[in-house]
């Protein structure tokens, strides 16, 4: 049945790119946070003191370093989609790994921060602020988990079978997430950690 | 493959139960929004006199739209088969994972679905003999059931979208974007977590986010998916009709 179905599926073939299929995903999850970053902004102006209050509590030097750590991590998944083009598979596998490796420094900072706001008693439901706080970062830190498991993903793969060939398109979409995570981060940093502190 | 079945047998009931989709969206937002009054629902902050109040005026409507999601509820499952027969036809290699995942998923949905109406249908079944915090909390109830039981839903949506990422047709049954949206939209349930934490806001069960978007984003589900079940079918008739046609040489 299976060697039937192989042998006269006319239309059966190898799709060349899945990068435009995963840009829906991208373009509904920027729009979500879109929405909700107007929604901060709206609650913000309702609420001006307490949210700068709030902003002055969180440590803008862990957002700094996370921003770093993101747009680095980026840089060398814009290296590894390069590599795997030109099918050089170690450099893509490194460069992945290297991604990976900086990339899991902002899982160790985040931790670092939510472990710091809870001890002194700040949660979800302290104020406005920090709902949005905990809410923003934290489902853009699911975000960034998904992300991490995707680049491990792509590392193993990547390790299995051509890197220029089918999976060339899953390393190129696993990118453009990954860029994503960054971007949404790009937002989020000064938004919560540096409007209206000083 | 038996080439003494006809595709008119082979394919039969699928257009049928595929259109049980659109069915009940349609019967489902009449009777368990409209009639029921959960579009939009009754706000979380409203004390347990508001809400007896509502059962008690409404009682009737809420009897009827209730009774009204519980019947046309469970036509969820034969929808939900039809998206499954489609997907079985990607996953050609006898691995039928994501398919039977999404039967099960999709089926078990119709639960959270009935068994929260079953939770407003006692409030309204008689408002006026049971006490106001009685009637809050069989609302309450209904609400968190069918926002926290998501993650079966959820289930069914990721593996329409998993299994035809992997359709290796030039021109895939479902396409990519379509998975994309699927695989989101089942993940953008997660904003549902919050809602017990909230009684007002954009997290609260009222709330833009989590009742306008992610009950919108579900009904877009189903009419896209439904649309593309019915494109499949088509297609998988002609691509039988060419393997049988081969087998005979």
């Amino acid at each position: 049945m299976t060697e039937l179905v192989s042998a006269v599926s006319p239309e059966r073939d190898v799709p060349s790119a899945q990068a435009p299929g995963i840009l829906t995903f991208i373009v509904a999850d920027v729009i979500i946070f879109g929405v909700l970053f107007v929604a901060f902004m709206m609650e913000r102006s309702a609420q001006l003191a307490l949210f700068d209050r709030s902003a002055a509590a969180l440590n803008a030097s862990f957002g700094l370093f996370n921003t770093l750590i993101l747009i680095t991590s980026g840089l060398f998944v814009v290296l590894a989609v390069d590599a795997a083009r030109h099918g050089r598979t170690a450099a893509t596998r490194g460069w992945l790994l290297a991604s990976l490796a900086v990339g899991a420094g902002f899982g160790v900072t985040k931790l670092i921060e939510y472990g710091d706001k809870l001890g002194h008693g700040i949660t979800m439901l302290s104020n406005d602020f920090f709902m949005f706080y905990f809410v923003l970062t934290g489902v853009h830190f699911l975000h960034f988990l998904a992300g991490m498991i995707v680049l491990a993903l792509l590392w193993f793969r990547a390790g299995r079978e051509p890197v220029d060939g089918p999976l060339f398109g899953w390393i190129e979409s696993g990118a453009l997430y990954w860029h994503m995570v960054d971007l949404l981060w790009i937002v989020i940093f000064p938004m919560l950690y540096l409007l209206g502190t000083r | 493959m038996n080439p003494a079945v006809s595709n008119a047998s082979y394919f039969k009931y699928w257009r049928f139960c595929a259109a049980m989709g659109p069915v009940f969206l349609t019967a489902f937002i009449i009777c368990w929004g409209m009639l029921g009054y959960n579009i939009p629902p009754i706000p979380a902050d409203f004390t347990a006199d508001q809400l007896a109040q509502h059962f008690r005026t409404h009682a009737n409507e809420v009897r009827a739209g209730m009774v009204g999601a519980m019947l046309f509820g469970v036509l969820y499952l034969p929808w939900t088969l039809s998206i499954t027969k489609v997907m079985e036809k990607i996953e050609t290699d006898g691995n039928h994972m994501m398919s039977i995942l999404q039967m099960w998923g999709g089926g078990v949905t119709v639960v959270p679905l009935v068994t929260s109406s079953v939770f407003w249908l006692t409030g309204a079944y008689r408002p006026d003999d049971l006490p106001p915090f009685i009637l809050q909390m069989l609302y309450d109830m209904g609400w968190l059931l069918i926002d926290l039981f998501y993650a079966i839903t959820t289930i069914a949506m990721v593996a329409v979208g998993v299994c035809g990422l992997t359709d290796k047709r030039a021109k895939p049954l479902f396409p990519r974007w379509l998975c994309w949206y699927n695989i989101w939209a089942g993940l953008s349930f997660l904003f549902e977590l919050l809602m017990p934490f909230f009684k007002s806001g954009l997290f609260a069960r009222q709330g833009w986010l989590n009742f306008w978007v992610e009950f919108l984003v579900w009904f877009i589900y189903i009419l896209l998916t439904t649309l593309y079940v019915f494109k499949a079918i088509p297609r998988l008739e002609q691509e039988r009709t060419a393997q049988l046609a081969t087998a005979r040489q």
